[in-house]
């Protein structure tokens, strides 16, 4: 049972049933789309309507009562389908034209047969997304080679990114080919699991939707492989259950942004099945013609507004420019104009630069995070910081270098719009990230005691302070390091803030004390993490071995912890502070170190004592080099050069080992072969080198006494003569 | 190389000499020319022949007649213009030199070298009427 309607079909009545009808209607439709760009098109679609209209008289005279999906198909069977015609009949020279020039393109590896190339994806010759083959097209070599150069990039680390930026960015070469696939993303509702974003993402790039869904399931699954988990520890260690939430935004995010496919012409785009250039350029033109009979009446209407406000504020800034002379209101007007660009410029270039060092800083201090942040809220913060805030924007930035590099002009504002939209996302995190942990170093602890550290024999003469630490762990320079702490050892980071305070004993004993302090989100969890922190040491004879720094582990947290030392030194006594004690000591978060609850002011009784130099603890409290000088008041060695030659003066302050010396014994060596040379060489001038000889030698006599300074110009005047002879 | 593909080409460039040469015979309706490349075992979709009309039409080759039809709306009648009748001349010359040199090369292949320079001759005059 089926409903017949009637239809006027080329001027006349033919009854046909809905279904047949619905052929019928999207076969002219498709016809109308395929000739769309042909030349009398009305005309050719009016000759095929009315054949088929002369096929349903024959139908109808023959007897039929109506017309039927059967007969509708016959015909259609008869006449072809546009895309039958595709293949028959390649006189549309456009085609022709695209195909023989893609056949080209494959044997010749030439992406355009002259000039003005543009960079694309090749979809007639690829593997994933055609970059390499896109890449090989424009840059004349073999696939091959790209794919493996990207291959070998892969392993490096630099190619997966690489290569998923270009698949963004660079367009398909199926946009600009006529007949080729024009797709659109679109979640796909009837291929989906949970919202279709996978299965509409492998229809989009032609290829199975499990491989979407295996790249957003596998980190999920990083529970197996520990690969970048963060976890929820606060419930205990009995289960352990760690993922990573980046796979989730991310499909959260992508379902909110991509549109569903649902209907049946955004299904077809969304596989890029027989919806070409020509239908789209068709069909848009015929809403076209509709809506641009609306745009013009309206744009009338507009422009008369705008004309009339633009007048108005045309004849204000004239008014304007008159008042303020004219002429020079316009250099003064561009002339700003241009500064303005160049800050905005100079601004852009410092920001874009900040971002790319934060980035890098970022990355360094990751692994750091768990000494640093606790809870889930904060780890969420964390990831969303380093995903949004950091790797969106570089990421961003690169893809619009490559968008202008392949003059793509696709959806370029849908893709700023969800980068910024990302960004944004990001600037919360990190916010939020920032505001949470500064409440964690809300808080000073306020129990200043001092604890004594044990001294097996604190009535030694000298006592010299040192740390495990080696020394000058930090001046093995290498670029870029950002690391805070002293080190890391599994689970433990050292954090070296230890300030150290050199008072006068009250008997003939020394005694070492340290005050802890810490910060917390409270007071009393300040001075829990005060009081858990451990840094003692120990004596062996004269030399007080101290831990190499305050430990910190990922339970208890980075929390501004910080020893203040005392060191009670007996008058008479001798002291030494190494320099691996308080090297790098002043790694702390926030500003609020001194925040008025904090009596010890590290100004105020500072000791201008340095390290690495042995002091002796004189009557009044003052520490005096083994000189007699004042700590802080001795003198350095200076080296003097002029005219007069090299002036080397040094205070003897008893710490020779640390001075500088200028070694005369070196010149003196050189002087000597050249002597020897000359004498060998050139007997003819021997007067005159006698001469020079003891001259010579009367000067290093000096210089090796060191009474009085030696001038370097009257000694290269007197060797002038030998570099002659040479 | 796709078969398909090449014998398409094939078809596709003799398919307008057919036309021309069925509509020379006398006034023609386009299913009439379709009816008479079938008798001739020649088969084409009846929706690539009006473009190919229309086109020839437009090259002024061809011209037009409207003729009420009893059994449907009015038909379009073909026939040879001057310029049309010039120029299915031309098309039978290159035809008649082509089909010889094909003939003559797939029949004798020994006779290859002998024939070789009127077949590339004839290569090239198809390809500038293709054009």
């Amino acid at each position: 049972m089926k409903q017949v309607i009637n239809i006027n079909f080329q001027g006349r009545v033919v009854p046909i049933e809905v279904t047949a009808f619905e052929l019928l209607k999207n076969y002219t439709e498709s016809l109308s789309r395929h000739f769309a760009n042909e030349e009398g098109k009305d005309e050719i679609i009016n000759d095929i309507e009315s054949r088929i209209g002369e096929l349903f008289q024959e139908k109808i005279t023959k007897g039929a009562t109506c017309i039927t999906d059967d007969d509708v198909n016959a015909i259609i069977k008869n006449m072809g389908r546009p895309e039958e015609f595709e293949a028959m009949d390649d006189t549309q020279t456009q085609s022709t034209a695209s195909s023989s020039s893609s056949q080209e393109q494959s044997s010749t590896g030439n992406t355009q047969p002259a000039g003005n190339k543009r960079l694309f994806r090749d979809e007639n010759d690829k593997v994933l997304g055609g970059v390499c083959s896109g890449l090989a097209n424009y840059f004349n070599i073999d696939v091959v080679i790209a794919r493996i150069i990207f291959v070998v990039l892969l392993f490096s680390g630099i190619g997966f990114l690489t290569y998923i930026i270009m698949w963004i960015a660079v367009p398909s070469s199926a946009t600009t080919q006529i007949g080729g696939s024009r797709k659109k993303l679109f979640r796909d509702p009837d291929e989906k699991l949970i919202a279709g974003v996978c299965s509409g993402i492998g229809n989009y790039f032609g290829i199975n939707a499990w491989i979407p869904r295996v790249l957003f399931l596998l980190p999920f699954l990083s529970f197996i492989s520990r690969w970048g988990h963060w976890g929820f520890g606060d419930f205990g260690d009995i289960v352990r259950f760690t993922f990573s939430p980046t796979s989730l935004i991310v499909y959260i995010i992508l379902w909110i942004v991509i549109p569903e496919a649902v209907t049946t012409s955004e299904k077809l785009e969304m596989k890029g099945e027989k919806v070409d250039m020509n239908s789209i350029k068709a069909s848009v033109m015929e809403e076209m013609k509709g809506v641009g009979k609306k745009a013009s009446a309206f744009g009338k209407e507009a422009s008369s507004v705008v004309t009339e406000k633009a007048n108005a504020v045309a004849n204000d800034t004239k008014n304007f420019a008159r008042r303020s002379r004219g002429g020079l209101g316009n250099v003064i007007a561009m002339i700003a104009k241009i500064f303005a660009y160049f800050i905005i410029g100079c601004v852009g270039i410092v920001l874009v630069g900040a971002l790319f060092f934060f980035a890098i800083a970022a990355i360094g201090l990751f692994p750091l995070k768990d000494f640093l942040i606790g809870g889930t809220y904060q780890n969420l913060y964390a990831w969303g910081t380093l995903m949004f805030f950091i790797a969106v924007p570089i990421i961003g930035i690169i893809t619009w270098i490559i968008r202008k590099i392949a003059r793509s002009k696709t959806n370029g504002k849908m893709l700023g719009f969800t980068f910024g939209a990302l960004w944004v996302i990001g600037w919360v995190c990190f916010i939020l990230l920032i505001s949470s942990i500064s409440r964690d170093f809300n808080y000073n602890s306020k129990n200043l005691t001092e604890q004594d550290i044990f001294l097996t024999n604190p009535t030694v003469d000298k006592l010299e302070i040192t740390s495990k630490s080696p020394l000058y762990k930090y001046n093995r320079s290498r670029f870029l390091r950002f690391e805070p702490f002293e080190g890391i050892q599994e689970d433990t980071a050292f954090v070296n803030n230890v300030d150290v305070r050199i008072i006068k004993s009250t008997n003939d004993s020394f005694r070492v004390t340290v005050i802890k302090t810490a910060t917390g989100r409270f007071r009393n969890i300040a001075e829990e993490n005060a009081a858990k922190i451990q840094y003692t040491g120990v004596q062996k004879d004269s030399i007080l071995q101290m831990d190499k720094g305050i430990g910190i582990n990922k339970t208890d947290k980075f929390r501004n912890q910080r020893v203040v030392m005392t060191i009670y030194v007996p008058v008479g006594k001798r002291i030494k502070i190494d320099r691996s004690i308080s090297w790098f000591n002043d790694v702390h978060f926030g500003s609020n170190w001194n925040d008025g609850d904090w009596y010890y002011d590290s100004d105020s009784d500072a000791q201008n004592w340095k390290t690495g130099v042995e002091y002796k603890m004189g009557a009044d409290g003052q520490l005096y080099t083994l000189n007699g000088v004042p700590a802080g008041k001795e003198s350095r060695t200076k080296v003097r050069i002029n005219s007069n030659g090299i002036e080397v003066t040094t205070d003897n302050n008893g710490n020779d080992q640390d001075n500088y010396r200028y070694n005369s014994g070196e010149p003196m060596n050189k002087i000597d072969s050249m002597k020897m040379k000359l004498e060998s060489e050139k007997q003819r001038i021997k007067d005159s080198l006698e001469k020079a000889k003891q001259k010579i030698e009367q000067q290093l006599e000096k210089i090796g006494d060191n009474t009085e300074p030696a001038p370097l110009s009257s000694q290269l005047h007197s060797l002038s003569p030998l570099m002659e002879i040479n | 190389m796709n078969i398909d593909n090449t014998a398409s080409q094939m078809r596709k460039g003799v398919l307008e000499f057919c036309i021309l040469s069925i509509i020379k015979e006398g006034e023609a309706y386009p299913s009439d020319i379709i009816e008479k490349m079938k008798a001739a075992n020649l088969n084409i979709l009846e929706g690539t022949l009006y473009p190919l009309l229309t086109r020839l039409k437009n090259a002024e080759l061809l011209s037009y007649r409207w003729e009420e039809s009893t059994s449907g709306p009015p038909r379009k009648y073909f026939t040879l213009t001057e310029k049309g009748a010039g120029f299915y001349k031309e098309l039978e010359a290159t035809w008649y030199e082509l089909a010889n040199a094909v003939r003559a090369l797939t029949n004798t292949e020994q006779e290859t070298i002998i024939n070789n320079s009127p077949a590339d001759a004839g290569d090239n005059n198809f390809n500038d009427h293709q054009q």
